[in-house]
Protein backbone atom coordinates (compact mmCIF):
# COMPACT_ATOMS: atom_id res chain seq x y z
CA UNK A 1 0.00 0.00 0.00
CA UNK A 2 0.98 3.33 -0.66
CA UNK A 3 1.15 6.15 1.42
CA UNK A 4 -1.46 8.34 -0.58
CA UNK A 5 -4.14 5.47 0.43
CA UNK A 6 -7.51 6.98 2.49
CA UNK A 7 -7.06 4.44 5.26
CA UNK A 8 -7.68 4.91 8.61
CA UNK A 9 -5.16 2.00 9.48
CA UNK A 10 -2.64 0.19 7.69
CA UNK A 11 -4.84 -2.32 5.61
CA UNK A 12 -2.93 -4.98 3.87
CA UNK A 13 -5.51 -5.23 1.08
CA UNK A 14 -2.84 -6.70 -1.23
CA UNK A 15 -3.09 -10.00 0.78
CA UNK A 16 -5.46 -12.09 -1.09
CA UNK A 17 -8.31 -14.00 0.24
CA UNK A 18 -8.58 -17.61 0.97
CA UNK A 19 -10.62 -20.39 0.38
CA UNK A 20 -12.15 -17.93 -2.07
CA UNK A 21 -12.06 -20.22 -5.28
CA UNK A 22 -15.24 -21.47 -5.11
CA UNK A 23 -15.90 -17.52 -5.62
CA UNK A 24 -14.04 -17.22 -8.45
CA UNK A 25 -15.85 -20.35 -10.15
CA UNK A 26 -19.09 -19.14 -9.54
CA UNK A 27 -18.06 -15.30 -10.72
CA UNK A 28 -16.38 -16.89 -13.94
CA UNK A 29 -19.10 -19.93 -14.70
CA UNK A 30 -21.71 -16.90 -15.07
CA UNK A 31 -19.58 -14.70 -16.94
CA UNK A 32 -18.79 -17.69 -19.32
CA UNK A 33 -22.93 -18.20 -19.30
CA UNK A 34 -23.89 -14.52 -20.11
CA UNK A 35 -21.81 -14.35 -22.84
CA UNK A 36 -22.95 -17.85 -24.76
CA UNK A 37 -26.46 -15.89 -23.98
CA UNK A 38 -25.71 -12.83 -25.44
CA UNK A 39 -23.73 -14.64 -28.22
CA UNK A 40 -26.23 -16.88 -29.18
CA UNK A 41 -29.30 -14.41 -29.36
CA UNK A 42 -30.58 -14.15 -32.74
CA UNK A 43 -29.70 -11.87 -35.10
CA UNK A 44 -31.72 -8.74 -35.91
CA UNK A 45 -34.52 -9.18 -38.50
CA UNK A 46 -33.68 -6.96 -41.49
CA UNK A 47 -37.18 -6.70 -42.77
CA UNK A 48 -38.77 -3.86 -41.12
CA UNK A 49 -35.67 -1.63 -41.58
CA UNK A 50 -35.66 -2.42 -45.22
CA UNK A 51 -39.85 -1.40 -45.00
CA UNK A 52 -39.10 1.85 -43.63
CA UNK A 53 -36.55 2.88 -46.55
CA UNK A 54 -39.01 1.38 -49.32
CA UNK A 55 -42.18 2.74 -48.44
CA UNK A 56 -44.07 0.96 -50.91
CA UNK A 57 -42.48 -2.27 -50.10
CA UNK A 58 -44.87 -5.10 -50.71
CA UNK A 59 -42.59 -8.41 -50.57
CA UNK A 60 -39.12 -9.02 -50.67
CA UNK A 61 -36.85 -11.89 -51.84
CA UNK A 62 -33.51 -12.66 -50.07
CA UNK A 63 -30.47 -13.57 -52.50
CA UNK A 64 -27.19 -14.40 -50.70
CA UNK A 65 -27.56 -11.26 -48.52
CA UNK A 66 -29.71 -8.84 -50.93
CA UNK A 67 -32.86 -8.13 -50.10
CA UNK A 68 -34.84 -7.44 -54.01
CA UNK A 69 -38.05 -5.38 -52.94
CA UNK A 70 -41.04 -5.65 -54.98
CA UNK A 71 -44.07 -3.17 -54.85
CA UNK A 72 -48.02 -4.60 -54.57
CA UNK A 73 -48.19 -4.60 -58.40
CA UNK A 74 -45.03 -6.93 -58.56
CA UNK A 75 -42.53 -4.33 -59.86
CA UNK A 76 -39.18 -4.50 -58.70
CA UNK A 77 -38.13 -1.20 -56.31
CA UNK A 78 -34.93 -1.67 -55.64
CA UNK A 79 -32.49 -3.80 -53.34
CA UNK A 80 -31.44 -3.60 -50.10
CA UNK A 81 -28.39 -5.08 -48.50
CA UNK A 82 -26.55 -5.07 -45.18
CA UNK A 83 -22.80 -3.81 -44.22
CA UNK A 84 -21.20 -4.49 -40.99
CA UNK A 85 -17.85 -2.25 -39.33
CA UNK A 86 -16.27 -2.24 -36.13
CA UNK A 87 -17.43 0.55 -33.98
CA UNK A 88 -16.58 1.67 -30.16
CA UNK A 89 -17.80 -1.10 -28.75
CA UNK A 90 -18.20 -3.73 -31.41
CA UNK A 91 -19.58 -4.68 -34.93
CA UNK A 92 -22.20 -2.38 -35.86
CA UNK A 93 -24.72 -2.94 -38.50
CA UNK A 94 -26.19 -0.93 -41.53
CA UNK A 95 -28.48 -1.23 -43.73
CA UNK A 96 -28.78 0.66 -47.12
CA UNK A 97 -30.88 0.49 -49.82
CA UNK A 98 -30.50 1.69 -54.08
CA UNK A 99 -33.28 2.12 -55.93
CA UNK A 100 -33.40 0.60 -59.53
CA UNK A 101 -32.34 3.91 -60.98
CA UNK A 102 -28.76 3.44 -58.59
CA UNK A 103 -29.98 6.55 -56.33
CA UNK A 104 -29.51 5.89 -52.51
CA UNK A 105 -33.86 4.89 -50.96
CA UNK A 106 -32.39 5.73 -47.50
CA UNK A 107 -30.08 3.68 -44.84
CA UNK A 108 -30.10 3.26 -41.15
CA UNK A 109 -28.74 1.55 -37.82
CA UNK A 110 -29.85 -1.77 -37.47
CA UNK A 111 -27.87 -2.82 -34.79
CA UNK A 112 -24.96 -1.20 -32.96
CA UNK A 113 -23.18 -1.87 -29.34
CA UNK A 114 -21.67 1.87 -29.00
CA UNK A 115 -22.01 4.01 -25.89
CA UNK A 116 -26.13 5.06 -25.75
CA UNK A 117 -25.17 8.65 -25.15
CA UNK A 118 -22.84 8.90 -28.13
CA UNK A 119 -24.87 6.88 -30.68
CA UNK A 120 -28.00 9.00 -29.95
CA UNK A 121 -25.78 12.06 -31.22
CA UNK A 122 -24.84 10.05 -34.44
CA UNK A 123 -28.72 9.07 -35.24
CA UNK A 124 -29.58 12.29 -34.98
CA UNK A 125 -27.36 13.88 -37.44
CA UNK A 126 -28.74 15.00 -41.07
CA UNK A 127 -26.03 12.19 -42.48
CA UNK A 128 -28.50 9.63 -43.29
CA UNK A 129 -30.98 12.04 -44.92
CA UNK A 130 -28.33 13.69 -46.88
CA UNK A 131 -27.20 10.61 -48.45
CA UNK A 132 -31.09 9.71 -50.20
CA UNK A 133 -31.53 10.64 -53.71
CA UNK A 134 -27.60 10.70 -54.59
CA UNK A 135 -26.69 8.15 -56.85
CA UNK A 136 -24.50 5.51 -54.97
CA UNK A 137 -21.30 6.09 -56.77
CA UNK A 138 -21.44 10.27 -56.35
CA UNK A 139 -21.22 8.98 -52.45
CA UNK A 140 -17.77 10.35 -50.69
CA UNK A 141 -18.04 8.41 -47.72
CA UNK A 142 -16.97 10.97 -45.36
CA UNK A 143 -17.57 10.63 -41.24
CA UNK A 144 -16.41 14.33 -40.91
CA UNK A 145 -19.53 15.47 -41.06
CA UNK A 146 -20.80 13.63 -38.63
CA UNK A 147 -17.83 13.45 -36.61
CA UNK A 148 -18.23 17.61 -36.67
CA UNK A 149 -21.67 17.14 -35.38
CA UNK A 150 -21.13 14.78 -32.42
CA UNK A 151 -17.47 14.25 -31.60
CA UNK A 152 -18.05 10.32 -31.85
CA UNK A 153 -15.11 9.47 -34.22
CA UNK A 154 -15.56 5.98 -33.85
CA UNK A 155 -18.80 5.14 -34.33
CA UNK A 156 -19.46 7.83 -37.31
CA UNK A 157 -16.24 5.92 -39.28
CA UNK A 158 -18.16 2.23 -38.52
CA UNK A 159 -21.97 3.98 -39.74
CA UNK A 160 -20.05 4.71 -43.02
CA UNK A 161 -17.68 1.93 -43.47
CA UNK A 162 -20.85 -0.23 -42.87
CA UNK A 163 -22.96 2.11 -45.74
CA UNK A 164 -20.16 1.91 -48.42
CA UNK A 165 -20.35 -2.35 -47.71
CA UNK A 166 -24.14 -2.12 -47.91
CA UNK A 167 -24.27 -0.31 -51.20
CA UNK A 168 -21.02 -2.01 -52.67
CA UNK A 169 -22.89 -5.44 -52.44
CA UNK A 170 -25.66 -4.13 -54.15
CA UNK A 171 -23.62 -2.31 -56.83
CA UNK A 172 -21.32 -5.26 -57.58
CA UNK A 173 -24.16 -7.52 -57.40
CA UNK A 174 -27.05 -5.51 -59.28
CA UNK A 175 -25.20 -3.03 -61.78
CA UNK A 176 -21.61 -5.21 -61.50
CA UNK A 177 -20.28 -1.48 -60.36
CA UNK A 178 -17.13 -2.14 -58.77
CA UNK A 179 -17.11 -0.03 -55.26
CA UNK A 180 -13.47 -0.03 -54.16
CA UNK A 181 -13.36 -1.36 -50.44
CA UNK A 182 -11.25 1.22 -48.30
CA UNK A 183 -8.14 0.01 -47.54
CA UNK A 184 -7.18 0.61 -43.49
CA UNK A 185 -3.54 1.60 -43.24
CA UNK A 186 -1.65 0.63 -39.91
CA UNK A 187 -2.96 4.15 -37.98
CA UNK A 188 1.11 4.79 -35.73
CA UNK A 189 0.80 8.24 -35.35
CA UNK A 190 1.96 10.79 -32.58
CA UNK A 191 -0.97 9.26 -30.13
CA UNK A 192 0.57 5.24 -30.18
CA UNK A 193 3.91 6.76 -29.71
CA UNK A 194 2.13 8.92 -26.98
CA UNK A 195 0.92 5.93 -24.95
CA UNK A 196 4.52 3.76 -25.66
CA UNK A 197 5.97 6.87 -24.35
CA UNK A 198 3.81 7.30 -21.09
CA UNK A 199 3.91 3.32 -20.15
CA UNK A 200 8.09 3.16 -20.78
CA UNK A 201 7.82 6.26 -17.93
CA UNK A 202 5.07 5.03 -15.71
CA UNK A 203 7.82 1.61 -15.95
CA UNK A 204 10.77 3.29 -15.36
CA UNK A 205 9.09 5.19 -12.04
CA UNK A 206 8.38 1.79 -10.85
CA UNK A 207 11.95 0.89 -11.01
CA UNK A 208 13.55 4.49 -10.31
CA UNK A 209 13.96 6.42 -6.78
CA UNK A 210 11.51 7.36 -4.86
CA UNK A 211 12.14 11.55 -5.29
CA UNK A 212 12.67 11.18 -8.92
CA UNK A 213 9.42 8.64 -9.06
CA UNK A 214 6.70 11.35 -7.98
CA UNK A 215 7.99 13.54 -10.78
CA UNK A 216 7.76 11.02 -13.13
CA UNK A 217 4.38 10.00 -12.37
CA UNK A 218 2.97 13.99 -12.08
CA UNK A 219 4.62 14.12 -16.32
CA UNK A 220 2.84 11.07 -16.88
CA UNK A 221 -0.49 12.20 -15.73
CA UNK A 222 -0.30 15.56 -16.75
CA UNK A 223 0.31 14.22 -20.48
CA UNK A 224 -2.24 11.57 -20.15
CA UNK A 225 -4.61 14.46 -18.84
CA UNK A 226 -3.97 16.25 -22.24
CA UNK A 227 -3.28 13.54 -24.31
CA UNK A 228 -5.51 10.81 -23.30
CA UNK A 229 -8.12 13.24 -21.84
CA UNK A 230 -9.04 16.22 -23.26
CA UNK A 231 -7.42 15.48 -26.77
CA UNK A 232 -8.49 11.89 -27.47
CA UNK A 233 -11.50 11.30 -24.71
CA UNK A 234 -10.41 7.42 -24.45
CA UNK A 235 -9.09 6.37 -21.59
CA UNK A 236 -10.10 2.86 -20.44
CA UNK A 237 -13.13 2.02 -19.61
CA UNK A 238 -15.38 -0.56 -18.94
CA UNK A 239 -17.40 -0.54 -22.07
CA UNK A 240 -14.25 -1.60 -23.66
CA UNK A 241 -13.09 -4.02 -21.72
CA UNK A 242 -16.64 -5.50 -22.10
CA UNK A 243 -15.93 -5.12 -25.72
CA UNK A 244 -12.76 -7.12 -25.36
CA UNK A 245 -14.89 -9.96 -23.00
CA UNK A 246 -17.61 -10.46 -25.71
CA UNK A 247 -14.91 -11.28 -28.24
CA UNK A 248 -15.38 -7.63 -30.14
CA UNK A 249 -12.24 -7.04 -31.29
CA UNK A 250 -11.46 -3.62 -32.82
CA UNK A 251 -9.84 -3.55 -36.26
CA UNK A 252 -5.71 -3.55 -35.56
CA UNK A 253 -5.13 -0.84 -37.87
CA UNK A 254 -7.13 1.58 -37.35
CA UNK A 255 -7.26 1.21 -33.13
CA UNK A 256 -3.77 0.00 -32.50
CA UNK A 257 -4.23 2.42 -29.79
CA UNK A 258 -7.12 0.39 -27.74
CA UNK A 259 -4.26 -2.76 -28.17
CA UNK A 260 -1.12 -0.76 -26.63
CA UNK A 261 -3.61 0.43 -24.10
CA UNK A 262 -5.11 -2.34 -22.67
CA UNK A 263 -2.26 -4.11 -23.51
CA UNK A 264 -0.20 -1.90 -21.07
CA UNK A 265 -2.80 -2.20 -18.96
CA UNK A 266 -3.24 -6.03 -18.74
CA UNK A 267 0.50 -6.18 -18.79
CA UNK A 268 2.08 -4.33 -16.77
CA UNK A 269 0.02 -5.82 -13.84
CA UNK A 270 0.38 -9.49 -14.84
CA UNK A 271 4.38 -8.79 -14.52
CA UNK A 272 4.39 -5.93 -11.69
CA UNK A 273 1.83 -6.78 -9.70
CA UNK A 274 0.33 -3.20 -9.93
CA UNK A 275 -1.36 -1.08 -12.65
CA UNK A 276 0.84 1.07 -14.16
CA UNK A 277 -1.66 2.56 -16.59
CA UNK A 278 -3.66 3.99 -13.09
CA UNK A 279 -1.04 5.41 -11.13
CA UNK A 280 1.02 7.08 -13.76
CA UNK A 281 -1.18 7.78 -16.77
CA UNK A 282 -5.18 7.48 -15.93
CA UNK A 283 -6.43 10.96 -16.87
CA UNK A 284 -9.26 10.89 -14.91
CA UNK A 285 -6.79 9.93 -11.92
CA UNK A 286 -4.68 12.82 -13.15
CA UNK A 287 -7.50 15.37 -12.51
CA UNK A 288 -8.55 14.15 -8.94
CA UNK A 289 -4.46 14.13 -7.65
CA UNK A 290 -4.96 18.20 -9.05
CA UNK A 291 -8.00 18.80 -7.39
CA UNK A 292 -6.45 16.94 -4.54
CA UNK A 293 -3.68 19.02 -4.42
CA UNK A 294 -5.77 22.42 -4.05
CA UNK A 295 -8.42 20.84 -1.22
CA UNK A 296 -5.08 19.25 0.37
CA UNK A 297 -6.98 15.43 0.15
CA UNK A 298 -5.91 14.24 3.73
CA UNK A 299 -9.23 12.84 5.06
CA UNK A 300 -8.85 9.55 6.56
CA UNK A 301 -11.76 7.13 6.30
CA UNK A 302 -12.84 4.31 8.87
CA UNK A 303 -11.54 0.85 7.15
CA UNK A 304 -14.64 -0.52 7.67
CA UNK A 305 -16.26 2.10 4.90
CA UNK A 306 -13.13 1.11 2.39
CA UNK A 307 -13.93 -2.54 2.88
CA UNK A 308 -17.89 -1.53 2.28
CA UNK A 309 -17.26 0.91 -1.08
CA UNK A 310 -14.94 -1.91 -2.40
CA UNK A 311 -17.23 -5.06 -2.26
CA UNK A 312 -20.21 -2.55 -3.66
CA UNK A 313 -17.90 -1.70 -6.75
CA UNK A 314 -16.89 -4.68 -7.29
CA UNK A 315 -20.40 -6.02 -7.42
CA UNK A 316 -21.79 -3.46 -9.68
CA UNK A 317 -18.30 -4.32 -11.97
CA UNK A 318 -19.56 -7.80 -12.14
CA UNK A 319 -22.96 -6.27 -12.93
CA UNK A 320 -22.12 -4.13 -15.57
CA UNK A 321 -20.26 -6.84 -17.36
CA UNK A 322 -22.77 -9.61 -16.59
CA UNK A 323 -25.25 -7.27 -18.60
CA UNK A 324 -23.30 -6.12 -20.98
CA UNK A 325 -22.44 -9.77 -22.14
CA UNK A 326 -25.88 -11.23 -21.48
CA UNK A 327 -26.94 -8.22 -23.90
CA UNK A 328 -23.79 -7.95 -26.25
CA UNK A 329 -24.11 -4.39 -25.39
CA UNK A 330 -20.86 -3.83 -24.19
CA UNK A 331 -21.56 0.55 -24.35
CA UNK A 332 -24.29 -0.34 -22.20
CA UNK A 333 -21.91 -1.34 -19.20
CA UNK A 334 -20.04 2.23 -18.91
CA UNK A 335 -21.04 4.13 -16.06
CA UNK A 336 -17.81 6.11 -15.58
CA UNK A 337 -17.93 10.21 -15.94
CA UNK A 338 -15.12 10.32 -18.78
CA UNK A 339 -16.90 11.58 -21.39
CA UNK A 340 -18.54 14.45 -19.26
CA UNK A 341 -15.42 16.06 -17.85
CA UNK A 342 -13.41 15.34 -21.16
CA UNK A 343 -16.01 16.03 -23.86
CA UNK A 344 -18.64 17.85 -21.63
CA UNK A 345 -21.12 15.12 -23.01
CA UNK A 346 -22.78 12.59 -20.86
CA UNK A 347 -25.67 11.44 -19.60
CA UNK A 348 -27.92 13.31 -16.21
CA UNK A 349 -26.36 10.32 -13.87
CA UNK A 350 -22.61 11.08 -15.07
CA UNK A 351 -22.57 14.48 -14.32
CA UNK A 352 -24.15 14.13 -10.91
CA UNK A 353 -21.78 11.19 -10.17
CA UNK A 354 -18.68 13.49 -11.71
CA UNK A 355 -19.93 16.74 -9.85
CA UNK A 356 -19.42 14.16 -6.25
CA UNK A 357 -16.31 12.77 -7.28
CA UNK A 358 -14.21 15.61 -8.40
CA UNK A 359 -15.92 17.78 -4.81
CA UNK A 360 -14.68 14.71 -2.65
CA UNK A 361 -11.09 14.74 -4.36
CA UNK A 362 -11.09 18.22 -2.42
CA UNK A 363 -11.07 16.35 0.55
CA UNK A 364 -10.09 12.31 -0.42
CA UNK A 365 -7.40 11.19 -2.40
CA UNK A 366 -8.39 9.82 -5.32
CA UNK A 367 -11.87 8.63 -4.33
CA UNK A 368 -12.86 7.18 -7.40
CA UNK A 369 -9.80 5.06 -8.45
CA UNK A 370 -10.77 3.86 -4.84
CA UNK A 371 -14.23 3.57 -4.34
CA UNK A 372 -15.63 3.70 -7.43
CA UNK A 373 -13.58 2.77 -10.84
CA UNK A 374 -13.86 -0.33 -12.57
CA UNK A 375 -10.14 -0.50 -13.70
CA UNK A 376 -9.28 -1.54 -9.75
CA UNK A 377 -11.88 -4.74 -10.20
CA UNK A 378 -9.71 -5.52 -13.21
CA UNK A 379 -6.60 -4.49 -11.47
CA UNK A 380 -7.67 -6.92 -8.81
CA UNK A 381 -8.73 -9.79 -10.94
CA UNK A 382 -5.22 -9.90 -12.72
CA UNK A 383 -3.15 -9.62 -9.08
CA UNK A 384 -5.17 -12.58 -8.06
CA UNK A 385 -4.35 -13.98 -12.00
CA UNK A 386 -0.60 -13.10 -11.30
CA UNK A 387 -0.74 -14.31 -7.50
CA UNK A 388 -2.36 -17.74 -7.93
CA UNK A 389 0.13 -18.44 -11.31
CA UNK A 390 3.13 -17.73 -8.79
CA UNK A 391 1.99 -19.92 -6.13
CA UNK A 392 1.64 -22.66 -8.97
CA UNK A 393 4.68 -22.68 -10.32
CA UNK A 394 6.24 -22.25 -6.84
CA UNK A 395 3.69 -25.27 -5.55
CA UNK A 396 4.42 -27.62 -8.48
CA UNK A 397 7.68 -25.91 -10.16
CA UNK A 398 9.16 -27.76 -7.49
CA UNK A 399 7.72 -31.32 -8.03
CA UNK A 400 8.14 -31.02 -12.00
CA UNK A 401 12.01 -30.92 -10.90
CA UNK B 1 -40.67 35.49 -10.93
CA UNK B 2 -41.55 38.65 -10.69
CA UNK B 3 -39.62 39.78 -7.08
CA UNK B 4 -36.57 38.46 -8.85
CA UNK B 5 -36.71 41.05 -11.34
CA UNK B 6 -37.98 44.55 -8.46
CA UNK B 7 -35.92 46.68 -7.46
CA UNK B 8 -36.51 45.64 -3.79
CA UNK B 9 -34.77 41.65 -4.75
CA UNK B 10 -31.71 43.64 -5.83
CA UNK B 11 -31.62 46.04 -2.54
CA UNK B 12 -32.05 42.74 -0.26
CA UNK B 13 -29.07 41.19 -2.17
CA UNK B 14 -27.01 44.38 -1.80
CA UNK B 15 -27.95 44.31 1.95
CA UNK B 16 -27.01 40.65 2.27
CA UNK B 17 -23.21 41.00 0.27
CA UNK B 18 -22.63 43.78 2.95
CA UNK B 19 -23.75 41.47 6.08
CA UNK B 20 -21.64 38.74 4.34
CA UNK B 21 -18.48 40.73 3.91
CA UNK B 22 -18.63 42.83 7.19
CA UNK B 23 -19.05 39.49 8.84
CA UNK B 24 -16.58 37.68 6.75
CA UNK B 25 -14.36 40.44 7.71
CA UNK B 26 -15.17 39.88 11.41
CA UNK B 27 -14.31 36.39 11.41
CA UNK B 28 -11.37 36.77 9.68
CA UNK B 29 -9.97 39.14 12.57
CA UNK B 30 -11.18 36.73 15.28
CA UNK B 31 -9.38 33.99 13.67
CA UNK B 32 -6.31 35.85 13.67
CA UNK B 33 -5.94 35.27 9.11
CA UNK B 34 -4.17 38.57 7.61
CA UNK B 35 -6.68 40.01 4.60
CA UNK B 36 -4.32 42.17 2.16
CA UNK B 37 -5.77 43.63 -0.46
CA UNK B 38 -4.62 40.53 -2.94
CA UNK B 39 -6.69 38.23 -0.71
CA UNK B 40 -9.97 40.94 -0.79
CA UNK B 41 -9.28 40.94 -4.83
CA UNK B 42 -9.35 36.97 -4.80
CA UNK B 43 -12.35 36.88 -2.74
CA UNK B 44 -14.32 39.29 -4.77
CA UNK B 45 -13.35 37.86 -8.09
CA UNK B 46 -14.66 34.51 -6.34
CA UNK B 47 -18.23 36.49 -5.17
CA UNK B 48 -18.44 37.65 -8.69
CA UNK B 49 -17.90 33.88 -9.98
CA UNK B 50 -20.12 32.29 -7.07
CA UNK B 51 -22.74 34.84 -8.60
CA UNK B 52 -22.46 33.77 -12.08
CA UNK B 53 -23.39 30.24 -10.91
CA UNK B 54 -26.32 31.07 -9.70
CA UNK B 55 -27.41 33.53 -12.60
CA UNK B 56 -26.79 30.73 -15.20
CA UNK B 57 -28.53 27.83 -12.96
CA UNK B 58 -31.65 31.29 -12.58
CA UNK B 59 -31.59 31.97 -16.24
CA UNK B 60 -31.61 28.63 -17.57
CA UNK B 61 -34.31 27.32 -14.88
CA UNK B 62 -36.43 30.79 -15.90
CA UNK B 63 -35.90 30.02 -19.98
CA UNK B 64 -37.21 26.38 -19.19
CA UNK B 65 -33.71 24.41 -19.56
CA UNK B 66 -33.70 22.72 -17.01
CA UNK B 67 -30.90 20.67 -19.08
CA UNK B 68 -28.51 23.57 -19.55
CA UNK B 69 -29.43 24.93 -15.54
CA UNK B 70 -28.52 21.00 -14.32
CA UNK B 71 -25.18 20.39 -16.32
CA UNK B 72 -23.87 24.13 -16.31
CA UNK B 73 -24.46 24.19 -13.03
CA UNK B 74 -23.04 21.04 -12.48
CA UNK B 75 -20.00 21.80 -14.42
CA UNK B 76 -19.31 25.77 -13.13
CA UNK B 77 -20.98 25.09 -9.50
CA UNK B 78 -17.47 22.29 -9.31
CA UNK B 79 -15.17 25.44 -11.23
CA UNK B 80 -16.95 27.37 -8.29
CA UNK B 81 -16.54 25.16 -5.22
CA UNK B 82 -12.77 23.88 -6.71
CA UNK B 83 -11.65 27.42 -6.64
CA UNK B 84 -13.64 28.35 -3.84
CA UNK B 85 -11.64 25.24 -2.15
CA UNK B 86 -7.59 26.84 -3.20
CA UNK B 87 -8.95 30.32 -2.65
CA UNK B 88 -9.70 29.33 0.94
CA UNK B 89 -6.27 27.82 1.05
CA UNK B 90 -4.71 31.00 0.12
CA UNK B 91 -6.29 33.29 2.52
CA UNK B 92 -4.80 30.81 5.64
CA UNK B 93 -1.87 32.03 4.17
CA UNK B 94 -0.06 34.10 7.08
CA UNK B 95 -2.41 33.19 9.65
CA UNK B 96 -1.04 33.79 13.27
CA UNK B 97 -2.55 31.60 16.42
CA UNK B 98 -5.13 33.40 18.45
CA UNK B 99 -3.18 34.41 21.32
CA UNK B 100 -0.25 36.04 19.13
CA UNK B 101 -3.00 37.78 17.73
CA UNK B 102 -3.97 39.07 21.29
CA UNK B 103 -0.92 39.76 22.21
CA UNK B 104 -0.30 41.58 19.03
CA UNK B 105 -3.04 43.80 19.52
CA UNK B 106 -2.83 44.41 23.08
Amino acid sequence: MGPDHPFKRKMNVSKLPKNNSFIYLFIIILLVAAFWIGRTTSGPDLKPHVRNIFNQAAFFEDTQGIYSVFSEQNELIGWAAAGSASGYGGPLLVIAGIDTAGKVAGASVVEHKETPVFFRMVKTTDFFQSLTGRLFDEIDYDSREIVGATGATCSADAVVEGIRRAVAKVAGDKFNVHVPVRERPLKFGFLEIAIIVLFSLGIAAHHIGKSFREWLRWTGQIAGLLIIGFWENSPINIAKISAFLSGYFPDLHSDLYWYLLIGGFVLTILIYGKSVYCSNICPFGAAQRCIGLIGGANAKLPVWSVRLMNGLRNFFVFAAVTAALITAQPGSASYEPFAAIFALKGTLFQWFLLFIVLIASLIINRPWCHFFCPMRTCERVLQIVRQKTINFRKLYGKKIK
Amino acid sequence: MEFFNSGFFWFLEGIILCIVIIGFNAWMKDHAIPMPFWKWTAFVIWIVLFGFNVAFIGTSIGENEINAAIKGGILFGLITVISGAGLWRLIKIGTRSPVQAKNERE
